[in-house]
């Protein structure tokens, strides 16, 4: 490849991170909290709850990511044509354009959110059921409201405990994002196989290859700063 | 605005039920989507839609040079795309490409995600059953391709060779069926690009692949390959519809015998291949 | 009036019953020591009345006000939410194992409770909380974490924390039981303290001769039961019944 070829190509993939980013950082945002939700959700005393939590947490632990991305895809319109669907349902989801960009990525990020708020969930349950009982006696006998327990007294504990196993599973979710190529979704890693047969070289993998590297590096550091700063108690 | 979050809130919740589902009968879902697929053929409406919408939806893997492929902007150009451009300009509809993923192609096409498949896609017997095809546009041989100078010149010096091919693809079904199998080692891989940089570090001796595409990635990347002589079986290439669009399927096939009176097609297929390879009749 | 009333009070998890007619009273100003062998339901008792574990039977009333009592029907329930966080708050408990928030400075453990709670302004906090780490003699540990702290160190902050409610009666669980031999002394100290500034307490202990020198009152519990309760004069005495003796004796052998 000449040299002029690469910078196309850099420029090219350049842009593309973008799209990449924004899977990232949506999938942040959404299953963060909703991995908290579902963390309680399996610790609530209310059986049912809890096992249906579990059944949720073992399928999306249990099938790959990639089966989720698709299936995802193709849930609007085969709900609406399976036969026990109810009308009011298939109303609804008759507005759904799939064929629009936003139907796309908005399926894929509920497939995304929904994977790895399971994650989350088991990584914030360790977290919550490891902090000592004792922890909510004192603030019991202090006259703590339970909301105010948990938001004071629990969470910040929980978010120290936690930050290792999350910070993990937010890198694996840097590389995770290249699964979006497969339904497919324009991000780097689908440029990326689309510019092989063009140049008949390698070289675009690679620099996809060195983005995730770069990114992942980062973010180790940035985890590894905040670590630090998490260390002032024991 | 607010009917449509409405609505997008409902397919996630769907969506996740979906999922959910997946674990208990992955291989009911595909048994659902068959059962689905024909639907009532009375009202044939398909080229309305389309002309109603004022678009056509070419759903393309957008990775197969020269008939549909990504270019160095990330546009997606090709032989097939300049001529489903020309189809649309004389229906009067928009042409959208739709990268899909090939292997899903049939999905795609049955939910309605996607109103064609036209990317270099080889005619066979279980595409003919789940797509209505368009009559064959073009021939395709499967022929093996080595160095310059790796002393091999004929079919019959590979005997004792390995062989690289396109996992999953008819390539691949073919070679499997061929004589020669029996007398080769075969690598199968992703795609024929990385095939073909194995071969030239020596990991394999020849690449199976189809001729447009090896001709193609020779001329346009001036490598020191060279392909040998004869073929193991020829394939035509055709575009698929759904199987109830049959109005649409017949419109389109009309305007490419048009194409090819008037010479568009002829002009077209020059600019990719040097001369008219097309077999529209 | 009594500070704390106690009637009949019983406690079972499952089969198991752990508390069984305990009653007794703790009036104000008297420092109450609670002894016994291990496993003799001192701990559950005090947990009872702090509302940790869920009595089963009998009446436990806090400063006048019913916080388990029976009803028309006889069975014992619970008063509403609202009671229960009131009184909740005229009640402040020192933990065996002290239990300070270990992300908060010693500082910020102490006045959480009276700005969250109590709603107080954080500086009235502030200046409480250092009044109050001064008494414990810890006014240099004010920005400290919990963790840097020695066990004495930390079981003083607990105690200051508990004092920040400022509450009617003050429970101790065990307060010297996790300390090193050396540190329990600072502890004991503090206690004493209180007691002579009129503070009422109920003391969960095992050391018997900080019992005889601090308490009014001694119960001596064994197997759930109360075996006997009086003045230290009458359980360290002649008088006490057999029983305590015995306990006595093995302890003073130790």
């Amino acid at each position: 490849m000449t040299s002029e070829q690469i910078m196309t190509l850099f420029g090219l993939m350049l842009e593309y991170t973008v799209p990449t980013l924004k899977i990232f950082a949506f999938t942040l945002l959404y299953s963060i909290p909703l991995g908290m939700v579902v963390a309680l959700l399996k610790m609530c005393r209310f059986k049912p709850v809890s096992w249906l939590t579990n059944i949720y947490i073992l399928i999306m632990r249990g099938t790959p990511l990639l089966l989720q991305l698709i299936v995802a895809q193709y849930s609007v319109p085969y709900i609406i044509r399976s036969d026990i669907c109810p009308q009011f349902l298939k109303d609804m989801l008759g507005g759904v354009d799939i064929r629009s960009d936003s139907y796309t990525f908005n399926m894929m990020l509920i497939a995304f959110v929904l994977n790895y708020a399971a994650y989350f969930a088991e990584i914030f349950r360790g977290g919550i059921e490891s902090i000592p009982k004792g922890q909510y006696e004192a603030a019991g006998a202090l006259g703590f409201s339970r909301l105010q327990t948990f938001f004071r007294i629990i969470l910040p504990q929980v978010i120290k405990r936690v930050v290792p196993a999350s910070s993990n599973e937010i890198i694996t979710l840097v590389k995770d994002t290249s699964l979006a190529s497969a339904i497919p979704y324009m991000e780097i890693m689908y440029i990326a196989k689309k510019q092989v047969p063009l140049y008949a070289s390698l070289l675009p993998l690679f620099m996809a290859g060195a983005f995730y590297f770069v990114f992942a590096t980062v973010l180790t550091a940035l985890f590894s700063f905040i670590e630090k700063k998490l260390d002032y108690y024991r | 605005m607010k009917k449509r979050i409405f609505a997008n809130i409902a397919a996630g919740i769907t969506a996740a039920a979906m999922i959910a589902a997946v674990g208990s009968c992955g291989s009911g879902s595909q048994a659902e989507t068959t059962a689905a697929a024909p639907e009532p053929a009375a009202a044939d409406n398909s080229l309305q839609k389309v002309l109603d919408d004022k678009q056509l939806i070419l759903g393309l893997d957008a990775s197969f040079p020269p008939m549909g492929f990504t270019n160095d902007a990330n546009e997606i150009v090709g032989f097939d795309i300049d001529v489903a451009q020309e189809v649309c300009d004389r229906m009067g509809v928009t042409l959208v490409k739709q990268p899909i993923n090939w292997d899903n192609k049939e999905e795609d096409l049955n939910v309605g995600k996607i109103d064609c498949i036209w990317n270099g896609m080889s005619i066979n017997d279980s595409r003919k059953q789940v797509m209505n095809l368009s009559d064959p546009y073009m021939n395709n041989e499967m022929i093996f391709t080595v160095p310059k100078d790796s002393g091999i010149t004929s079919m019959d010096d590979l005997k004792g060779k390995t062989v690289g091919v396109q996992s999953g693809s008819s390539a691949e079904e073919i070679l499997m069926a061929s004589d020669i199998y029996a007398d080769i080692t075969v690598t199968a891989l992703e795609d024929n690009v990385t095939l073909l940089n194995q071969m030239e570090l020596g990991f394999s001796d020849a690449v199976f692949l189809d001729s447009v595409v090896a001709n193609y990635l020779i001329t346009e990347n001036s490598k020191d390959y060279v392909i040998l002589p004869g073929n193991l079986e020829a394939e035509e290439y055709a575009v698929g519809f759904r199987k109830n669009d049959q109005a649409l399927r017949d419109e389109v096939q009309r305007i490419l015998s048009e194409m090819k009176a008037d010479g568009k097609l002829g002009e077209i297929s020059t600019k990719w291949f040097g001369s008219d390879i097309t077999t529209v009749k | 009036m009594a500070m704390l009333e106690v009637k009949k009070l019983s406690k079972s998890f499952g089969e198991l019953e752990v508390l069984r007619d305990i009653s007794f009273d703790v009036e104000k100003g008297e420092a109450v020591a609670v002894i016994g062998p291990s496993g003799s339901g001192k701990s559950t008792l005090l947990r009872c009345i702090n509302q940790l574990e869920k009595a089963s039977g009998g009446t436990i009333r806090v400063c006048g006000t019913d916080m388990f009592a029976p009803n028309e029907k006889g069975k014992s329930v619970y008063a509403d939410t609202k009671t229960l966080r009131e009184i909740r708050l005229k009640t402040g408990l020192v933990f065996q194992n002290f239990n300070l928030f270990p992300h908060m400075t010693v500082l910020k453990n102490i006045t959480e409770a009276p700005v969250c709670v109590l709603k107080k302004s954080k500086t009235e906090a502030e200046e409480t909380a250092m009044e109050l780490l001064r008494k414990m003699g810890l006014e240099s540990k004010a920005r400290s974490y919990p963790c840097e702290l020695s066990g004495g160190q930390q079981q003083r902050v607990s105690i200051a924390r508990a004092l920040a409610l400022d509450p009617d009666i003050l429970f101790f669980d065990e307060p010297t039981s996790a300390l090193d031999p050396e540190l329990t002394g600072e502890i004991l100290k503090v206690i004493k303290e209180l007691a002579s500034e009129g503070m009422t307490m109920v003391i969960v202990t095992h050391e018997m001769g900080f019992a005889r020198d601090v308490a009014d009152k001694i119960i001596f519990m064994e197997g759930g039961y109360i075996v006997e309760q009086g003045d230290s004069a009458q359980l360290f005495g002649e008088n006490a019944s057999e029983r305590v003796k015995q306990f006595l004796q093995r302890f003073n052998n130790l």
